[in-house]
């Protein structure tokens, strides 16, 4: 009986989350798809104003300050200009607005690295990994059932397997550098991010969908 | 390797799905992260750049479903007869298309449909993906999207299959070697 109870409980919590971010998700893609339509410079600031400082903070979490100061802002630029010219690929039904930034950001800073490294060829990132897949085969599902579970079980996930998480997927870090980093054995930062993995619902996701 | 990986995602519904949960933890960690202000003159500067270039079409859409996973196609845009061969092998050519920043070699692989290589070795670690067609050698069968690892341990001779010509993507460290009775004689000749 407890634990029915405190299953309940969490998906209250889950629910008041999703409903806020399925507000701010609708409000966005409505901003996209206005870019797209009409270059509407209004709906572009607004997400230039939600965005940038996230942008700006993923450049900084994942290294790039390293590699020069102006680097962080740099990535803003050249991810909000590349939402500029590609809102007409965004698609709703395939992609969360955040979803869809965050895999720019990701691709631009593999280009920014690539450039300082002056390491060129005919390919960039986003021929390499595509902005927006090419199936419908998930759909909806990429938003609703996917972000809405990791949406809550990440807040019930412990810090330090958070941390983790963190680090490995959206700093791009290898097991080993997060493991030098945090001064912990390679072992304990696998079977961290095993266990967040399993908490997440993730990789058995066959029986689900 | 990124691209062989990708390539391999186009063929690959189950990847796709794992990298597409990926991303979207990715995305909520990045939603949640503590934002950090930005420079006051970056949307100004940012509008700016945009009105001084010209306006960019709207990239084009991809017309016919293409033959090859995108990412390879667009390292071929003129077809595979413009792309520069070699013969290292009887009934195989291969042509190499780039080399990556951790010095792979990223090779197209052709083999008639129904020919057989000679039997060989290969001096560094290779991974193949089968983009087209599949073979088979004395360790199993392999159709499209399937990756295949053979390093200097493994010695074979694959064969095309019947129905079609077999394209492989292959990721080399080092150039093969061939193990068969006369291998060593044209070893010498076998250029990466």
């Amino acid at each position: 009986m407890a634990s029915a109870a405190i299953k309940t409980g969490r998906d209250n919590i889950g629910r008041v989350m999703t409903q806020q971010q399925i507000e701010l998700r609708e409000h966005f893609a409505n901003q996209l798809e206005k870019v797209a339509a009409s270059q509407d410079t209004h709906a572009f600031e607004a997400i230039y104003t939600h965005f940038s400082p996230l942008i700006k903070s993923f450049g900084i979490s994942s290294g790039l300050s390293y590699q020069g100061d102006h680097l962080p802002e740099e990535l803003v630029q050249e991810v909000m200009l590349s939402i500029w010219r590609k809102a007409h690929l965004f698609d709703r039904r395939k992609a969360a607005p955040s979803t869809w930034i965050f895999t720019i950001a990701r691709n631009q800073r593999i280009d920014i690295l690539r450039r300082l490294r002056k390491y060129q060829n005919d390919l960039n990132a986003d021929d390499v990994w595509e902005l927006t897949s090419d199936t419908d085969l998930f759909g909806e599902i990429r938003d609703t059932r996917i972000q809405k579970n990791v949406n809550r079980e990440l807040r019930h996930l412990p810090p330090e397997q958070k941390q983790i998480v963190a680090k490995v997927f959206l700093e791009d870090k290898s097991h080993q550098e997060v493991a030098n980093e945090l001064n912990l054995p390679l072992g304990t930062v696998k079977s961290r991010v095993r266990l967040a993995m399993q908490k997440l619902k993730l990789t058995m996701g066959v029986n689900e969908l | 390797m990124n691209i062989t990986v990708s390539a391999h995602l186009h063929f690959c519904g189950e990847c796709q799905r794992q990298v597409i949960e990926y991303e979207s933890v990715a995305a909520v960690l990045f939603e949640q992260q503590a934002a950090i202000a930005v420079a006051k003159d970056g949307f100004a500067n940012l509008m700016e750049r945009i009105e001084s270039q010209p306006v960019s079409k709207p990239s084009k859409i991809r017309t016919a479903p293409s033959r090859f996973p995108p990412v390879v196609e667009k390292l071929m845009t003129q077809g595979t007869d413009a792309l520069s061969w070699k013969k290292p092998m009887k009934n195989l050519r291969v042509s190499q298309l780039l080399t990556d920043e951790q010095g792979l070699t990223l090779g197209l692989h052709h083999m008639k449909a129904g020919c057989r290589v000679p039997q060989h070795t290969h001096r560094g670690r290779e991974i193949s993906l089968v983009i087209e067609g599949g073979f088979s050698d004395q360790m199993g069968s392999y159709g499209v999207g399937d990756f295949i690892t053979l390093s200097t341990e493994h010695h074979h001779s694959p064969q095309a299959d019947a129905d079609g010509d077999c394209w492989l993507l292959s990721l080399v460290e080092a150039p093969v070697r061939l193990t068969g009775p006369f291998g060593w004689i044209l070893n010498p000749f076998i250029k990466a």
